[in-house]
């Protein structure tokens, strides 16, 4: 189902030297790519929630098992100066970045349910609420990137996109009597309904690009005969387009397409390394082995997502709640649950820290690439509020306070960024969504226990 | 390794303004209980704000629960950020300043700012959520303001109800409800739970042995917060007043009988701002009364519980009673955790 203008519409907006933001190359079968920000279509971001800017996106990208937190707090609030381990790989985008101390998430705490920190915190996270103990009677809320979705999704060919990298698992028992719905799960849209995340990169290519319906390994294999791109079947559009555009617009699209080329290609050469996985690894067909791969290709779709202004709203599990993966690829063959168990012995926390540090340079890659996107006057990034936390602390105590939460971005040039912001202790996480709504034009006055918005984030 | 579902030992909530040091010996007494597992200290908050106090505070906490360890979490200490600011007593603010022997600090200071502190009503809220209905009592020996605030709190309200009471202890001359008023006022005509007051008379009639402070303190240890803090608040010796102790020991040993109880009936605040008793058969509050008898029974008691030495750190899981069914299901849950915790590796997977 694509929303938005196809170029034969487009054709008449440019001749009247706009060009529509919700514009689609169309092509042969039913490939549809949406358009980056383009200087012709600037007057049409009057479209947007303020006039004349870019919209804002949010997203979420959620880590398991808490996080070495001796290696991610600054020692001091305020301006941030050499970051910590774990966040040293965002030095050079650290004027981006915002640290939050402090939030809690009291919902995940046991309170009366017992065990289960695992279970509770994932499916507390986005919903702040306390989710049922339960393998069959799943019921937890509508998770706040929803209710934003349901507010401005109707602006963009998607409401959402939910996107994960390990376990779309959604029954059984993750965590002491947990269901796997609530460890496996970011977003829901009701009660009972979460939203499994999509983990295929093709999946997420071919609902980004396609007809939203992932094809078999047979029919993939039938299309690689022909290697065929995408962009080879919407090349009459692409071409047509150019030569109505300027030359820093022709410069922008041919650099976008490029991206998508580059990710198209990235996922064809993970389909034909699919024979080389192991084949007890319970892994999707066509997803790659390779974490940090996988990783690129899911957040290289992201950023043209956003790009595109296909969605505003994302949910990233990087790998689900309680995960035992391994990392053998930087030489921990451990699980990462059991290593943040470390009872404080230094070889243990030692291997956390460098798991930690390993996710954070994957999402350093992102961000560049958010940074290096211009939109208008300014970024991609200057114009999202990406988020990346966990819904632990200290993984080895289980503490639901002082969550490790770091946002980047500027929330369209609102956030004054490059700083520390601590908040007092028990502060709910729910104050930071109810204010990250704010920003994203949908205005509520409380969401799951929280008490009021994180003051003093903007500029003035 | 993680918790277990069972009963927990009664919790206590304790707020109060500690402009006497009444109130940080309530805080050892909960801790002198707790370390017998009759009770469990749920968290610590003030009435009016000082960040000096604050940070004495989590001093005391720190002394008596040690540090957080797994599944042990140290609760922040509540603190309004507004009102009128308590003029902090020395007591509070000596002992941050003394030095060992060694020329280093007897305690160290976590609290240095506002944020280290947490919102009184989102504290009780988040703590109160973890109580079971009817197991936690709350101890108030200050303005009645933070409770009064919790009544209009978002999510507060329908929590209050799972305690079991509120022991008030109001002070010299009445003094904690002369302090708000308003706020006294609200809390006798709409607290939901029932109200066992400990009026001035009966703290004044229990005063605290100060000799203990130079010998049972001092043998628990050389640097008790609670022992320098009770040296810094007045010339020695002296024997303080209990009003806050009177509440804390009732709270956390309700079946002692330690005291009389009042017949039932309800309080209210006159114009002039004095608490006047009306019995009435089903009225939910009652006054603690004196017992001479049990006097030296009491002032021993004070003195074993307020300076015990402090327990590491524990689970506080009572052992439950085979005769209710929820305590069954209880203890099944409880050995099947043991069976489960015996049976795993040090390291625990979560699936």
């Amino acid at each position: 189902m694509n929303k938005g203008e196809s170029l034969s519409k487009a054709a008449a907006a440019v001749s009247k030297k706009t060009l529509g933001r919700r514009t689609f190359l169309r092509g042969i079968g039913s490939a549809a790519i949406g358009l980056p920000f383009l200087d012709a279509m600037a007057p049409a971001f009057a479209a947007s929630t303020v006039p004349g800017k870019a919209p804002v996106r949010m997203a979420f990208f959620y880590v398991p098992n808490g996080i070495m937190m001796r290696d991610w707090n600054p020692k001091e609030d305020g301006p941030l100066g050499e970051l910590p381990r774990v966040l040293k790989p965002l030095e050079p985008y650290k004027r981006d970045i915002t640290v939050f101390r402090n939030l809690t998430h009291n919902t995940g705490r046991a309170l009366l349910d017992g065990p289960g920190d695992h279970g509770r915190c994932c499916g507390s996270y986005l919903t702040g609420i306390q989710v049922k103990k339960s393998l069959t009677q799943i019921r937890s809320s509508v998770s706040f990137d929803q209710i934003v979705a349901s507010e401005i999704g109707a602006q963009t060919r998607f409401p959402s996109l939910e996107l994960g990298m390990e376990d779309a698992r959604q029954a059984g028992d993750c965590d002491s009597g947990y269901s796997c719905a609530y460890t496996n799960n970011l977003a829901w849209r009701g009660e009972s309904q979460p939203l499994p995340p999509i983990l295929d990169p093709r999946a997420l290519f071919e609902r980004l690009f396609g007809t939203g319906m992932p094809m078999t390994p047979e029919e993939r294999a039938r299309q690689s005969v022909y290697r065929r791109s995408i962009l080879d079947f919407v090349m009459n559009d692409t071409h047509k387009l150019e030569s109505s555009l300027g030359p820093t617009d022709r410069r922008k699209l041919d650099e976008y397409l490029s991206s998508i080329r580059e990710v198209e290609r990235q996922i064809e050469r993970a389909e034909k390394d699919n024979k080389q996985i192991d084949p007890h690894m319970d892994k999707p067909y066509g997803v790659p082995a390779d974490f940090a791969d996988h990783f690129r290709m899911m957040s290289s779709m992201i950023s043209i997502a956003f790009q595109a202004d296909l969605t505003r709203v994302i949910t990233f599990l990087v790998t689900r709640e309680g995960t035992s993966r391994p990392y053998r690829e930087i030489g921990i063959p451990d699980g990462h649950h059991p290593l943040t168990h470390h009872r404080n012995i230094p070889e243990l926390m030692e291997k956390v820290s460098k798991i930690n540090t390993y996710h954070m340079q994957q999402f350093a890659g992102f961000i560049e690439k958010m940074k290096s996107t211009k939109e208008g006057d300014s970024t991609l990034l200057d114009n999202s509020m990406i988020v990346y936390g966990a819904g632990l602390s200290d993984g080895n105590a289980h503490l639901h306070e002082d969550l490790p939460t770091m946002m980047a971005g500027r929330g369209g040039n609102y956030i004054r960024s490059g700083r520390t912001v601590t908040v007092r202790r028990e502060t709910p996480m729910c104050n930071l969504f109810i204010t990250m709504m704010d920003r994203m034009g949908v205005h509520v006055e409380n969401f799951g226990d929280s008490t009021g918005k994180v003051e003093g984030l903007d500029l003035a | 390794m993680q918790f277990r579902k069972s009963k927990p030992a009664p919790g206590v909530f304790i707020d109060s303004d500690f402009s006497t040091i009444d109130s940080v010996l309530a805080v050892a007494l909960i801790y002198g209980m707790q370390d017998k597992n009759e009770c469990r200290m749920v968290t610590i908050s003030m009435s009016r704000s000082s960040l000096p106090a604050a940070a004495y505070l989590d001093v005391v906490e720190r002394f008596f629960h040690g540090p957080a360890g797994n599944f042990s979490q140290l609760p922040a200490i509540g603190m309004p950020d507004r009102g009128a600011p308590l003029a902090t007593p020395a007591a509070y603010v000596t002992p941050l300043k003394r030095t060992k022997a060694d020329g280093s600090p007897a305690y160290k200071v976590q609290v240095t700012r506002m944020v280290d502190t947490a919102d009184p009503c989102t504290l009780f809220r988040n703590y109160l959520e973890a109580q079971y209905d009817g197991n936690t009592s709350f101890v108030l020996a200050g303005p009645a303001t933070n409770l009064a605030a919790a009544l209009d709190f978002r999510g507060l309200k329908p929590l209050i109800p799972r305690l079991k009471h509120l022991v008030f202890a109001t002070g010299p001359a009445d003094g904690n409800i002369r302090a708000d008023v308003a706020a006294a006022k609200r809390i006798f005509a709409e607290w939901p739970t029932p109200i066992v007051v400990a009026r001035e008379d009966l703290g004044a009639s229990l005063p605290f042995p100060g000799v203990s402070v130079d010998k049972e303190f001092a043998a628990t240890s050389p640097d008790h917060p609670v022992a320098d803090a009770y040296r810094a608040y007045k010339t020695m010796p002296y024997d303080a007043p209990s009003w806050a102790m009177t509440a804390a020991l009732y709270a956390g040993r309700p079946n002692a009988g330690y005291f009389k109880m009042s017949d039932p009936g309800v309080f209210s605040i006159k114009a002039d701002g004095t608490l006047a008793f009306t019995p009435a058969p089903d009225g939910k509050h009652q006054s603690l009364i004196f017992d001479p008898s049990q006097k030296d029974r009491i002032l021993a008691d004070y003195v074993q519980l307020a300076s015990a030495k402090p327990v590491p750190p524990r689970r506080f899981f009572k052992k439950v009673d085979a005769e209710d069914p929820k305590d069954d299901a209880a203890k099944a849950d409880a050995d099947a955790a043991d069976a489960k915790e015996a049976a795993e590796p040090a390291v625990a997977k979560p699936n």
